[in-house]
């Protein structure tokens, strides 16, 4: 057990609502709103973390109270008319039914959003200054404007209590309108909503009071401010303490929810929602330091990813309740597993931000290892048991394969699992070998003990010949072989150039200068790079992008670069390499610039190139002609979310998964192995 | 005509001067227990009863060590029927009977046998559990006793004699005054304070059918509280000592003593009586583990327990007041009261709590609990469920008592699976919130009964302000103090342990349970649900009617061994060579069974805190949840 697990459910009583136990999930944008209204996926989303024993979930990540801060960006929510109350009710109903808590956050984005969408209204802000990360200019702000606001503030908030949630938070974070009032950074204005602090508090101050006119002062309104924007021209520690005291002093907020830093460009962005680089919990010294000021409760999230964090957080009275945001998107059933003493079972968030990298890009948030988050109408997290049991051979313990024999032994098929090395993880064992990508090997390591305790017979330095995977009687065989590196299509790489991959398993130990030339974008080419400028080489990324790991999504990415720039990595997109040979002991590239046809050459003493993976067919294709349905999964089938339409007791069904077919990423890997494997 | 005739009269005149040897021998004894305080006695429904209780209640307990009991039944009433008889031929006309003496060859004959039996335990190798010392020349005197009186009085029956009868009866007297003269300090006490114990036996109750196993109320106004010293023990207590026959079998059964604790429970009542008895006998039994040597005064003034004292205070702390001792002892002693006895002498009087004991037994005294939590935090774990807290002057068909366990993160699942169960079955139940205080249960069992009956005395008039139809609790202990204990201080209520109100429920047909066939699960029966309330069927009941296959360890119902985790043994924590749970769940190991089915918040807590543990420790109420929602 989990020291100090029993702080996690105690309850919290706000203002008369009970809050079931002291984990909860903050708002965020999953990229799942449609038409401005949480629909059934973003409601079955919330609904499974309560299914899954959470005491509050906060949906609605910037939810928008007025026309000029469009909800459209982040396919997120608008809480600017009447029109959305129903589905407030409908998503109530689907959470309290669990016995959890429903809250929504509520803001004005200001200057932090875009003119372009939906009604092509210009952005606001108290005074004039781009941001960088939206890249916008606003408008500043007019007396009425202001007004304006703060009524549509309290509208918003009367429609969350018509509703039936439970509470609403308004956001001071992440540099929003109220926030930017309070920042110096932001606000230069000369009248009473600019200067001290007092009056830079003033836009806040009357956005609560008019919320709390509007919503009833028995409604529950907290508000989600920074502990310390960390910026030299931005709120101090002592500033955001100042004004979380003045406002709890006056009665306007039920509850402060702290983090640390702003998001007003990519490495504050990347900073306020820390990756696996970060240690676990890094800004709770914030919170705590407010809560030694006040009498309201004090909530907080920032890469609290493990419940033994959690429990000391809350246990040592740094918070009152701790945000497990990306934790209940890799596994929703946590506070569940934790109160059932099934705590080992849960499935923890290893941070790769995967999840809200891709929000960030205009897509879905989906987690790397969890398929069924965000997909619940259709992907189940509890796995049914078949009426039929199989025997299912699974070659290859990658993550899709592990989740392919996970899934599979949850169906109470008898599954026997092959691994041609002496470890389960594939392509993962390399990436986690990257500096501060270790954390990656979570991924597997959950599912390693996931598939030994349900009894699978995983055969490791056991290579699947055709001959053994028949021996096996095998009802289903799903290939999940992987992919193995390729050297790419530039002359002479296929003699010369050494893969990202050669470099992570130790094969090769480039030394002196190293060209890395990246097709990907990904996360391999950066971490190699550091990886190799941290033993001591000169190291050029050339790529054929507009920059270096552009893949990478908002949260690594600035860690990939702010990690190369202070290893004095140089970096040249738009190159293309054309052609490697030998020159002496070393190496000559020529490279071609995309925009201008110029070609350069480096003399070094290693290439290592990136270009993904290739299928690793073999098995497959020995396999294919025998089975009863040679190779092919029936996609139809599979999308309705039915089993796949073969006669069995014809022979065996062969499947093939993940990289084994495509080289793709770990959650194309593990869905490929759940939606087909939850129907076998 | 001397020799056969005159020797018709020497003979029964060796039986009635066994018997006045044994009466001087009882005396002597007696003046002893006077030592202790007063008791009040029902006498004559005492002695009115002594043959029942000795052939029913006693004979149940024997006849669970099937060669004992022959052995014993052949061994005493062959010996009893020879000298009766013997004694009786006194009269002329019985003595000049030849016929006659043969029947009293033949009781005689079977006492030899029953001899035979009683050395068979003994030589070659004697059964580890017995003592050794003067019982070991028992089987001796028995034997001379009934050889020397079987072939006397063959020999009177056949006329013969001359020359062998003075041997037959010089052996006989040989063995049988020596058999009377070992009243005092020898085995033979046993029967004599035995007889007297079963007539006089404190919980007179425990022949009644019913189990008497509430502690009794100690008067805290008394000059003197709890046992220091021999005197300080009632006479009938003392008597009660003597007739311990050290065969240990409560030796056998005590967990402690399992666990290599510094606890046997024989040891500890031959200390008792070793301390009242200057001149016992060296104890010649199996030690405390751990092999400290006798030490310490006797004398009915001098102190019991200490480092320097007979009994060290490890012993006294290391019980789990399981009563398992008690349940085998055949003399019916109650070795519980007696830990009590001198734990309240410790704890009140002297203020030596065992160190870690002290926190948790100040909190229950000031703040109602014993880990000092919050009472309105009993509740805490059934956030999200609602549940109905039952006012002052409220009513409610189930009161639902939580106990100590409700704080428990594991056991809060139990408990959520029960309230879960009542809502199903659509019971009316609510529960006393920030008004229910422990029972004070730990603090009366590690002898602190002023906290005992201050928080008794706090919930019985938080009763009496509700209206309720009976108690409902899954915590044993609770359930003792309540049903058993508090009756004492004015509190009498319906109380039912959570597994017999989840069977009504089933046969109301309330709950529809589906079934769990391809479950094993062997149930671990609670102490204080099972010895101190004789509940072992419906836990059984509940899971026959969810279908699972069910299978029992080889200590099992009244008999099972205790988890460790009564009495106060966790917060008083002894040291062992072994922990306790760790042997039970091992023999939970032996059945093979997937699932250990517990009853009770400490077995659970005990259990499932065993290191690499094979079976999975779910509560009767969880697995009828699993069972039921299986159903629907």
């Amino acid at each position: 057990m989990i020291a100090n697990a029993d702080a996690l459910l105690k309850p919290l009583t706000i203002k008369g609502l009970t809050i079931r136990n002291r984990v909860m999930s903050t708002s965020h944008a999953p990229g799942y709103g449609r038409d401005g209204k949480p629909q059934e996926r973003y409601q079955l989303y919330h609904a499974e973390k309560a299914k899954g024993g959470i005491g509050l979930t906060m949906f609605g990540g910037s939810s928008s109270v007025a026309p000029d801060s469009p909800a459209a960006p982040w396919n997120q929510i608008s809480v600017a008319d009447d029109s959305v109350i129903p589905y407030f009710r409908q998503f109530a109903d689907r959470v309290h039914e669990h016995g959890g808590k429903l809250m929504i956050q509520l803001t004005h984005m200001g200057r932090r959003t875009k003119w372009d969408t939906e009604h092509w209204l210009p952005t606001v802000s108290p005074s004039p200054r781009r941001e960088p990360a939206s890249r916008t200019l606003p408008k500043e702000m007019e007396e009425e404007d202001i007004a304006r606001v703060v009524k549509s503030f309290a509208q918003a908030a009367r429609r969350c209590r018509e509703g039936g949630l439970d509470g609403c938070e308004v956001s001071a974070a992440h540099g929003h309108l109220i926030d930017q009032f309070w920042s110096p950074s932001v606000n230069q204005r000369t009248d009473k909503y600019g200067g001290s602090l007092e009056n830079r508090m003033r836009f806040g101050i009357e956005v609560l009071e008019a919320m709390r006119a509007e919503a009833g002062d028995d409604y529950v309104i907290g508000i989600r401010m920074s502990g310390d924007e960390m910026i030299a021209d931005g709120l101090s520690q002592e500033d955001c303490l100042a004004i979380a005291t003045e406002y709890a002093r006056r009665g306007l907020v039920d509850f402060l929810n702290v983090l640390g830093g702003q998001a007003r460009d990519h490495i504050a962005h990347a900073i306020s929602l820390p990756n696996m680089s970060f240690p676990v919990a890094p800004f709770l010294f914030l919170p705590s330091a407010i809560k030694r000021e006040v009498d309201v409760p004090v909530f907080h999230a920032q890469r609290v990813t493990d419940l033994a964090t959690a429990a000391r957080a809350v246990a040592d009275g740094h918070v009152d309740m701790v945000a497990m945001t990306r934790a209940h998107i890799a596994d929703p059933h946590l506070v569940k597993k934790l109160s059932e003493g099934r705590a080992d079972d849960i499935r923890q968030c290893v941070g790769a931000g995967y999840c809200i990298d891709r929000i960030y890009v205009g897509g879905d948030a989906l987690c790397i290892q969890n398929a069924a988050t965000g997909r619940e109408a259709t992907m189940p997290h509890e796995i049914r048991k078949a009426d039929v049991r199989r025997r299912v051979v699974v070659v290859g313990a990658g993550p899709g394969g592990l989740e392919a024999a996970r899934v599979c032994a949850e169906r109470g098929h008898a599954v026997v699992l092959f691994e041609k090395s002496g470890q389960a993880g594939g392509q993962i064992g390399l990436a986690a070998k990257a500096g501060w990508r270790e954390a990656m090997s979570g991924i597997p390591r959950w599912l390693v003990a996931q598939v030994t305790k349900l009894g699978v017979d995983l055969r490791l330095n056991t290579e699947a010949t055709e001959a053994a995977v028949l021996a096996e009687k095998p009802d289903v065989v799903i290939v999940a072989t992987g992919g193995t590196p390729f050297r790419g299509h530039a002359k002479g790489a296929e003699q010369h150039a050494v893969t990202t991959a050669e470099v992570l398993s130790g094969a090769v130990e480039p030394t002196g200068s190293v060209l890395l030339y990246d097709e990907m974008g990904q996360h391999n080419a950066s971490s190699v790079a550091e990886l190799l400028a941290k033993r001591g080489c000169l190291v050029e990324v050339a790529t054929h992008d507009r920059m270096v790991a552009e893949e990478v999504g908002t949260t690594n990415q600035p860690i990939h670069l702010r990690e190369l720039y202070k290893l004095g990595v140089v970096m040249t997109p738009n190159m293309e390499l054309i052609e490697i040979y030998p020159e002496g002991n070393r190496f000559v590239a020529a490279l071609r610039n995309t925009m201008t046809d110029a070609e350069e050459e480096r003399l070094v003493d290693r290439i290592v190139v990136d270009h993904g993976t290739l299928p690793v067919e073999g098995l497959y294709r020995a396999l294919k002609a025998s089975s009863v349905n040679r190779g092919q999964t029936d996609q139809d089938a599979m999308l309705r979310g039915e089993p796949q339409p073969y006669d069995l007791s014809r022979g065996y069904a062969l499947y093939r998964i993940g990289d084994a077919v495509a080289g793709r990423n770990i959650h194309a890997a593990i869905y490929d192995a759940l939606r087909l494997c939850k129907d076998l | 005509m001397t020799g056969p005739v005159s020797l018709t009269t020497v003979f029964p005149g060796l039986v009635w001067a066994m018997a006045a040897l044994a009466l001087v021998q009882v005396l002597r004894r007696a003046a002893l227990w006077r030592a202790g305080a007063a008791a009040s006695v029902p006498w004559l429904s005492g002695l009115a009863s002594l043959p029942r209780r000795y052939l029913v209640d006693v004979h149940h307990v024997v006849a669970r060590d099937g060669y004992a009991s022959r052995m014993h039944a052949v061994v005493a009433g062959g010996m009893l029927a020879a000298s009766l008889l013997t004694a009786l031929a006194i009269l002329p006309p019985l003595g000049g009977f030849r016929p006659y003496w043969g029947v009293v060859a033949a009781a005689f004959g079977v006492m030899a046998a029953g001899s035979l039996m009683v050395g068979a335990r003994r030589y070659p190798v004697k059964k580890p559990r017995l003592s050794a010392g003067r019982f070991q020349i028992l089987p001796f005197l028995l034997l001379a006793y009934a050889l020397g009186g079987t072939l006397t009085a063959l020999l009177l029956a056949l006329g013969a004699g001359g020359i062998a009868l003075p041997f037959t009866l010089a052996l006989a007297a040989a063995g049988g005054l020596g058999l009377a003269f070992e009243v005092r300090h020898g085995p033979m006490r046993h029967a004599a304070a035995g007889a007297l114990h079963l007539v006089a036996h404190p919980r007179p109750g425990r022949f009644a059918g019913r189990p008497d196993t509430a502690l009794q109320p100690l008067d805290l106004d008394a000059p003197r509280l709890g046992a220091e010293m021999p005197a300080d023990f009632t006479w009938n207590r003392l008597l009660s000592y003597d007739a311990c026959v050290s065969c240990g079998r409560c030796e056998t059964a005590c967990p402690a003593f399992a666990a290599g604790q510094p606890l046997n429970p024989k040891k500890l009542i031959q200390d008792l009586v070793a301390g009242l008895s200057p001149a016992e006998p060296a104890y010649a039994g199996a030690p405390y583990p751990g092999g400290r040597d006798a030490m310490g005064g006797r004398g009915a003034l001098i102190e019991l327990v200490g480092p320097e004292a007979r009994i060290h205070p490890d012993t006294l702390w290391s019980c789990t007041t399981c009563r398992a001792c008690v349940e085998e002892c055949p003399m019916m002693i109650e070795h519980v009261d007696a830990v009590v006895s001198l734990r309240r002498s410790q704890t009140l009087e002297l203020g030596a709590l065992p160190e870690k004991a002290v926190g948790p037994v100040t909190e229950l005294r000031q703040a109602g609990e014993a880990g000092g939590r919050p009472l309105a935090a009993r509740t805490d774990f059934a956030a999200g469920l609602d549940l109905p807290v039952l006012a002052p002057r409220g009513r409610t068909d189930v009161l639902l008592w939580l106990g100590e366990g409700a704080y428990d993160l594991r056991y809060g699942r139990s408990l959520r699976a029960l309230v879960r169960l009542l809502r199903q079955a659509g019971v009316d139940f609510a529960v006393l919130g920030p008004e229910e205080r422990d029972t004070g249960d730990l603090a009366r069992r590690l002898g602190d009964e002023a906290t005992f009956q201050a928080l008794a005395k706090a919930n019985i008039a938080t009763l009496a302000a509700r209206d309720f139809g009976r108690i409902v609790t899954a915590d044993p202990h609770a359930l003792h103090a309540l049903r058993n204990e508090y009756p004492a201080f004015g509190g009498r209520y319906a109380v039912m342990h959570h597994t017999a109100f989840l069977l009504e429920l089933i046969r109301a047909g309330r709950l529809a349970p589906g079934r769990l066939s391809d479950v094993s699960v062997t149930y671990h029966d609670p102490c204080y649900l099972a010895r101190y309330n004789g509940e072992t069927e419906a836990p059984r009941a509940v899971l026959d009617a969810i279908g699972v296959s069910r299978v029992e360890m080889a200590r099992s119902g009244r008999r099972a061994m205790c988890c460790g985790g009564g009495g106060g043994a966790p917060v008083s924590d002894v040291p062992g060579e072994r922990r306790i749970p760790d042997l039970r769940m091992a023999q939970a190991a032996e059945t093979g069974a997937g699932i250990v089915a517990v009853a009770c918040p400490s077995c659970t807590a005990m259990l499932e805190g065993v290191p690499d543990r094979k079976a999975e420790i779910r509560d009767i109420a969880e697995l009828l949840l699993q069972a039921v929602e299986a159903g629907r």
